[in-house]
């Protein structure tokens, strides 16, 4: 264990900076909204209003604070050892009722491309599988022995299927530790659509190697393969916006870094002595198993003095997206009962207070709609609680004192609130513009119309996906366990059908949004319109999203320019699927490519 | 090399495992204390008793 290390100066200070940014947007909120509904006269539910404007709006500065710390900032140098690597690294593939084809095909991509480098005897594939259909796994066991064959890797590639899949995923990693960790130094941890070029693995270790306290090095993947109008929507703003906000971030948390569940590295033994993860008392989804795991294990190598890094800087790193709204809303929900379940954690013996900090912003961001949803409702009933209006509040005064309009306050705030949500985006437009990094988006006329696209499209299917959080929200809160579904992937097309049965109660809970403020506050429905008729058309909007997209807009740089180890995916997974191999020059980055 | 289009069922399943098995090098991973003990400084509170006088010196 390393002694624990304080912490640096410039991340008090950026960490300051942004609570007290933060802080004063919120204040700032809370007196605008408290003014304006004291025009009236000051009643019980503009005092709650006020708080709950205070609430989101400090959570919505929070982000902005962040995104503009990133935009001011460089990525620091950090200690990597340039000499031989040593030992040997496994690469930790969990798996879990997925695709087999498309899993192992990854693998053997990356496999090639760990290869082509010369260096690829130090690294080993362990794919730990979880499956739990018979079908699949068997799928599973004749891809594994073709994968075998094709790249001659016997020995340095490994397939074990658990008999019951005890702790989920980070079970599955324990019981791999428990009975190999000691032969490796580090290991990798992936996800089963994880992708990754054989150099950023390398490159991984060698920063490990370079700075021994380092107990975890996260990654930031790329969003790649999406296809459907909502999975490149998505997979835009996370190639475009994300480099900006992950820079903030690793600047804000410094040694106290994240853990997102996969595309990073972890020093085998610091994992093994602080992350076994003990079953929390009680029943889920507060007690038993720790869902989200990562957060806590981040937490837990930092409490026992390992620092816990993320490097924006790291090329190479990818992973996918859900490719329609009900898919993500489903992943959302484990996110959901795994976040709110850090509840029970947050107050853990010796964790340092960032960690806590950390679970904190966690759970706030399930419960930030909640705060939305009941800030509209709170307007929606203020008329039943306001006192009625006194235009003679002067005694023997006979002309009528006509109360002074605070709509001015109220315009104020939405325009704040809006700049918040939408000013950092137009500023990394900026950034992009002048790092060049525009030309990868299809030049800055393209980028700055998938930026205006992208906004548009999040302000439309942001009342929807409020409206699927505020259900996991009550879901986990009345005891409801998620359990732990498969991940869904690949096209992701929905009928009209689909997206109504999964649906329908948003629509009839916009109509009755709708017209209840009709009826009890007229003057506030043009102001509903914007979350209250996306939410009508919740189906709509879902089926219509979950479509092939063929639009120029939404370009990312790997679509039209994909990298060695895709191009090494592209071409296995023709072979495997026994269709034509599309080889041409440009596709053979090496011998590795022609021989994969 | 196989064939894998001519294996049988068992056959995949006896060389996934012979082919498959993981390299034996245990390592421990002991659980970690996530949560406060229930109560605990009220707990704490309540075994409260007077300070030890040490004898040293006496």
């Amino acid at each position: 264990m390393p002694a624990s290390g304080g912490v640096g100066f410039g991340v008090t200070a950026t960490r300051a900076i942004t609570l007290i940014a933060a802080l004063a947007a919120g204040i700032g909120g809370f007196m605008l909204f408290l003014q304006f509904g004291a025009a009236d006269g000051l009643d019980s539910m503009d005092i709650v209003r006020s708080v709950l404007i205070f609430a989101s709006t400090f959570w919505l500065a929070w982000g902005a604070s962040t995104a503009l710390i990133g935009l001011t900032t460089l990525p620091p140098e950090v200690p990597r050892d340039t000499g031989p690597l040593r030992g040997t690294t496994a690469i930790l593939v969990p798996i879990y009722n997925e695709d087999p084809q498309a899993t192992f095909v990854r693998i053997a991509a990356m496999e090639a491309s760990l290869r082509a480098t010369g260096l690829g005897e130090h690294f080993h594939f362990a794919i730990l599988s979880d499956t739990r259909n018979d079908q699949i796994a068997q799928a599973e066991r004749l891809a594994f022995i073709r994968l075998l064959d094709e790249t001659g890797a016997e020995g340095r590639i490994f397939y074990r299927r658990r008999a019951q899949n005890k702790g989920r995923k980070a079970g599955n990693i324990e019981e791999f530790i428990r009975q190999s960790g000691a032969a490796y130094e580090f290991s990798i941890i992936l996800d089963a659509d994880s992708l990754m070029e054989g150099e950023t693995l390398i490159e991984m270790v060698r920063r490990m190697q370079g700075d021994p306290k380092l107990g975890l090095l996260q990654t930031l993947p790329v969003i790649i393969h999406a296809q459907s109008r909502f999975g490149r929507a998505i997979q835009f703003a996370a190639t475009f916006y994300s480099p900006v906000f992950c820079r903030g971030l690793a600047m804000m948390q410094g040694k106290t870094g994240p853990f997102w569940g996969h595309n990073a590295i972890v020093r085998t033994r610091a994992f093994a002595e602080s992350c076994g993860l003990p079953e929390l008392s009680g029943k889920p989804p507060f007690g038993g198993h720790v869902l989200s795991h990562d957060y806590v294990e981040a937490a837990l190598l930092a409490r026992n003095g390992w620092t816990v890094r993320v490097d924006d800087d790291i090329r190479g790193s990818y992973e996918e997206t859900p490719e329609n709204i009900v898919d993500f809303a489903k992943r959302d929900r484990r996110w959901c009962q795994g976040n709110l379940q850090h509840s029970k954690i947050i107050g853990a013996p010796g964790l340092k207070p960032w960690s806590r900090f950390v679970f904190f912003q966690g759970i706030l961001s399930y419960i930030a709609p909640v705060f939305w949803l009941g800030f509209i409702l709170a307007s929606i009933a203020a008329p039943l609680f306001a006192p009625p209006p006194d235009y003679f509040p002067v005694e023997d005064w006979p002309f009528p004192v006509l109360p002074v309009s605070q709509a001015s306050k109220a315009l104020g705030l939405a325009i704040g609130v809006v700049g918040l949500l939408f000013l950092p985006k137009i500023l990394i437009f900026f950034e992009a513009r002048i790092r060049g990094r525009d030309k990868g988006f299809g030049g800055a006329g393209r980028a700055m119309a998938s930026v205006l696209a992208e906004l548009v499209f999040s302000s439309l299917i942001a009342p929807v996906l409020l409206a699927f959080q505020t259900r996991s929200v009550f879901q986990v809160l009345r005891g409801a366990d998620g359990g732990w579904p498969a991940q869904v992937r690949g096209d992701g097309s929905l009928t009209f059908g689909n997206a109504w049965a999964a649906s329908h109660w948003i629509t009839t809970t916009g109509l009755v949004l709708l017209g209840a403020t009709m009826w009890l506050s007229p003057v506030l429905v043009p102001w509903l319109l914007p979350v209250g008729l996306p939410m009508v058309f919740a189906p709509v909007i879902i089926c219509w999203s979950s479509k092939a997209s063929r639009t120029p807009v939404f370009l990312t740089p790997v679509e039209w320019q994909p990298t060695a180890v895709m191009k090494l995916q592209h071409l296995i997974l023709s072979r495997w699927q026994g269709m034509e191999t599309p080889v041409e020059n440009r596709d053979q980055p090496g011998t590795a490519v022609t021989h994969a | 090399m196989s064939d894998i289009m001519q294996l049988t069922e068992t056959d995949i399943d006896r060389m996934a495992l012979e082919r498959g098995a993981l390299p034996l090098a245990p390592l421990a991973m002991p659980p970690q204390v996530l949560e406060r003990i229930e109560g605990g400084w009220i707990a704490n509170l309540l075994r409260l008793r007077p300070i030890q006088t040490p004898k040293t010196g006496h």
